[in-house]
């Protein structure tokens, strides 16, 4: 777990970027801070079996992939309503400063990790959203492009109270002429407030040569809700954890999670939930189909505390194998500190059925078409979970294209 | 036979386990964990060279590998020094390798066993047993007819005297190697006593075999071995049984267990541990089943402090076949971290585990467990199933499982589900005239039924009595 240097990495080059986007001076503090507890800092927790590391993050190469000088991006942010504040950090400074200041780095602590810290240190793209009390938005859509070595965003969503927003945010890669390993790195935080919902999508589909780290976390407030949607197509390594801390009584929290691997992708899918009030609930749902010689990881927790009398907790995760050289490794964790708490978890690794496979072909549908009719049904339990027709069209369409 | 379970239910169930004896022994290593010890140890067993140089490498290995902390929510261990330890006590009996007749005990031994009720349970439904008083094994018995058959059960140091060619093939080489983990070095350094049994090619030993562990001096540690080969198409169920009475100061249990099932031929083993509530518990138990082979695994952890017990079964021929069956119950101040490993290093194998765990009183339960499928072991199947029960808001029931799937033509289930005891179920069993008490008991013995009923009589009814010893006074 040692740290790596990153030696194109100093305190000047973190000055010329918050420079260069004229930020307060309490935000270049926080990325100094940052900067220096990468000393310290670990790299995020991997699943060790005897014989068996889950994920190998201590194999990258940071040296390389880090470029904080060149990060370009081209993000698109549309919103349905003007009452919601979409925009830039940059250009949200002047008027919302006090508010990105007192939630900032207050749900996501940027010196949770090593990469945390690097990404806080280094941010150059990322959106603020601001839900101002009682405003209802549906569609605010965040599209964003990356183009350079390396890429860091930063997303803060501040949902206030009794307010409803539902953002889709999605990563491609862009135009930018880069040869080799890339690196992404996405943070978001969202604070919803009493009675605030917000439901926030993700769809990752960069090319093959990006390693992609993303750590998502809410802080869910009294009768708050907040629902993920967490879907990973791309990348050759993706290390992706959603999160929600339970914190006001009667909060709830869905992770939806969908994957698929081709060739050697590998993603270590996280979700975690933690039951800190009363009657709070939570549903963790992640289905992943896996060909070639792809590799998933998944860890689900769901970590019920001292005081969160009353907790339904519920967990599934199902992994479906197309080739004989895939591998699928599952954790799902549960940690009941109150008696006062129904849960339950399941997990299954298994292959495309064969007599279902059987019925379609006496049906004369090729053998071909019948596997693939099966992987589309065996996600439409997630998908019928995601709320929002355009997301959900997104994904279908990256399923449908993985099988052609 | 209903007379018989009577009289067994009857039985102080708690002051058989909790009584002391004074501390009498022949031989007594001091406290701590050197060189020299080890030489002494085996010195005083006579043992053959190799078997001391095993120990010394183990003694080795041990010393460098670091204690595990690093396990999620792991157990605390910092409270175990093992150069406080008296890792060896050979109590004093006339004949070393143990007696064949309880008579011929010294009173304090045999009052144990008595209380214990070992030679009435031999007397009822046993093939043959095994009494491990310290660090010795005390009394060992079988029936004639399946020596006869060529069946041994002996005590372990006997066996590397009589059957050094069996034991220097099997002992710590291929199943639980001294390197496994930092026990199972120590144990490799210093095991004393234990079981050895052998079942012949074709043999059905149709009564189980049983042994009963006790350890009675305070700060001692037990590190019994058992080694169980069991030839083609055999078949043999062995018992452990295991308790201590209660001191101020800390115990160490670290067994170390081996079977190998050989084709087609099944083995259970089944424990039953009631060690005292200051005994660290840190065991490695081990399988390799051949093609065709069954193992099955029935635990209930009732006793110690702590408890760090994983038992592996390693499925290594086509078609074998593991079933874990466990059982955990913590009270106040004790931690059961416990569960099961299956590695599928073969087509067609299978494998259940079946996990339940109470806890009560601020106890903590945790299922920890590993089901590892490599690569080619095709249409292996396996399915686990967890259900904790928890009594109030001080305990805690953790659930860790960890699925490894490297072969796409299989069929893996998790499936774990916690709840508390239902007030619905309690009102309708007190509608029915029970009062609360009796009631939660009743819907205890109900949730660990699966567990009692694959156990012979005796033992259910123990395992029963000892649940309803942890329940009593709960008010939950």
């Amino acid at each position: 777990m040692s740290t790596q240097a990153i030696e194109s990495l100093s305190e000047d080059t973190v000055r010329r970027i918050a420079e260069e986007r004229d930020e307060p001076e309490w935000l270049l503090e926080t990325r100094l801070n940052a900067l220096s507890a990468l000393e310290t800092a670990e790299l995020p927790d991997v699943i060790q079996t005897p014989g068996r590391r889950w994920t190998d993050l201590e194999a990258l190469d940071f040296e390389s992939l880090v470029d904080p000088l060149n990060q370009s991006d081209t993000t698109e942010r549309s919103v349905g309503d003007d009452e919601v504040v979409v925009l830039p950090f940059t250009e949200a400074f002047d008027e919302y400063g006090d508010v990105i200041e007192a939630n900032f780095g207050s749900v996501l602590d940027p010196e949770h990790n090593y990469l945390t810290a690097l990404s806080v240190a280094l941010f150059t793209t990322g959106t603020f959203v601001y839900v101002p009390e009682g405003v209802d938005v549906e569609d605010v859509t965040v599209r964003a492009e990356m183009n350079s070595r390396s890429l860091f965003s930063q997303t803060l969503v501040v949902a206030e109270e009794s307010s409803s927003v539902t953002i889709l945010e999605s990563i491609e890669p862009g135009d930018g002429e880069v040869d080799g390993d890339r690196y992404f790195s996405n943070l978001v935080e969202i604070a919803a407030g009493e009675n605030a919902s917000v439901q926030f999508g993700s769809l990752q589909n960069l090319d093959d040569e990006t390693y992609t780290y993303s750590l998502k976390r809410a802080d869910v407030g009294v009768y708050g809700t907040v629902d993920w949607i967490e879907s990973n197509f791309g990348s050759k390594l993706t290390r992706s954890d959603v999160e929600s801390e339970l914190n006001g009584d009667g909060a709830e929290s869905q992770i939806v999670g969908t994957f698929f691997g081709t060739e050697d992708q590998h993603f270590d899918i996280n979700a975690r939930v933690w039951h800190q009030a009363e009657h709070t609930t939570a549903d963790l749902v992640t289905r992943g189909v896996l060909d070639d010689v792809a590799r998933s990881v998944y860890e689900g927790v769901q970590d019920v505390g001292n005081d969160a009398w009353n907790t339904s907790s519920y967990q599934r995760e199902n992994t479906l194998m197309l080739s004989d050289d895939a591998e699928a490794d599952a954790s799902p964790k549960l940690i009941i500190n109150n008696h006062d708490t129904e849960a339950s978890h399941s997990a299954t690794v298994g292959q495309v059925d064969a007599e279902d496979l059987f019925y379609l072909e006496s049906r004369s549908i090729d053998s071909h078409t019948a596997r693939n009719m099966l992987v589309e049904g065996f996600f439409v339990p997630v998908l019928e979970e995601i709320a929002v027709d355009e997301f959900r069209d997104d994904v279908e369409e990256l399923v449908f294209e993985r099988l052609q | 036979m209903s007379s018989q379970q009577d009289e067994l239910k009857e039985t102080d169930t708690e002051a058989r386990f909790e009584f002391k004896k004074e501390e009498k022994s022949a031989f007594q290593t001091e406290k701590g964990l050197t060189e020299e010890t080890v030489r002494v140890i085996s010195e005083d067993k006579d043992e053959p060279e190799w078997m001391l140089e095993r120990r010394l490498r183990a003694l080795e290995q041990f010393q460098e590998m670091p204690m595990p902390t690093d396990w999620p929510a792991q157990p605390d261990l910092s409270e175990v020094d093992v150069d406080e330890i008296i890792p060896y006590i050979r109590p004093d009996v006339d004949v070393r390798a143990g007696v064949d007749d309880w008579t011929e005990l010294p009173d304090e031994i045999k009052d144990t066993f008595d209380k214990l009720g070992i030679p009435e349970a031999e007397k009822n439904a046993l093939s043959g047993v095994g009494a491990q008083y310290e660090s010795e094994v005390v009394y060992q018995n079988m029936q004639e007819r399946w020596e006869e058959k060529g069946v041994i059960f002996c005590n372990m140091d006997e066996a590397v005297q009589e059957h050094e060619e069996l034991v220097r093939e099997h002992f710590m080489t291929k199943c639980v190697p001294p390197s496994d983990n930092k026990f199972a070095a120590l144990h490799g350094a210093i095991w004393s006593g234990g079981s050895f049994v052998y079942v012949p090619e074709n043999t059905t030993v149709d009564m189980p075999v049983q042994a009963y562990f006790r350890m009675n001096s305070e700060g001692m540690g037990q590190f019994e071995h058992t080694l169980i080969i069991a030839e083609e198409g055999s078949e043999v169920h062995y018992i452990e049984g295991c308790s201590a009475p209660k001191y101020s100061a800390f115990n160490l249990h670290s067994g170390g267990v081996e079977v190998f099932v050989g084709e087609d031929a099944h083995v259970q083993y089944s424990t039953v541990q009631n060690w005292s509530k200051n005994t660290y518990n840190l065991n490695t138990k081990r399988a390799i089943a051949e093609k065709g082979g069954r193992m099955e695994w029935i635990s209930g952890s009732m006793g110690s402090k702590a408890t760090m017990l994983y038992p592996s079964t390693i499925l290594k021929g086509r078609g074998a076949s593991d079933n874990h069956i466990t059982i955990a119950f913590a009270g106040e101040g004790q931690d059961i971290d416990t569960g099961a490993k299956v590695y599928h290093n073969a087509p067609e194998t299978k494998s259940t585990i079946e996990s339940k765990s109470i806890s009560k009183d601020g106890g903590r339960t945790n299922y920890r467990g590993l089901v590892h499928i490599a690569d080619g072991a095709e249409n292996s199947s396996t399915a686990v199933e967890c259900d904790a029960l928890m009594f109030d808001n001080e305990s805690t029931s953790d659930t860790m499982p960890y699925m490894e799937i490297n072969e796409s033509k299989v069929d893996v289930a998790h499936e774990a589900t916690v709840g508390k005891i239902g007030d619905e179920d309690i009102f309708y069993l007190q509608s029915r005239g029970l009062d609360d008490d009796d009631a939660k008991q009743m819907i205890v013995s109900g949730f660990i039924e699966p567990i009692t009923e694959e156990l012979p009589i005796e033992y259910a009814v123990e395992l029963n009595r000892l649940v309803e010893l942890e329940m009593e006074g709960s008010l939950g």
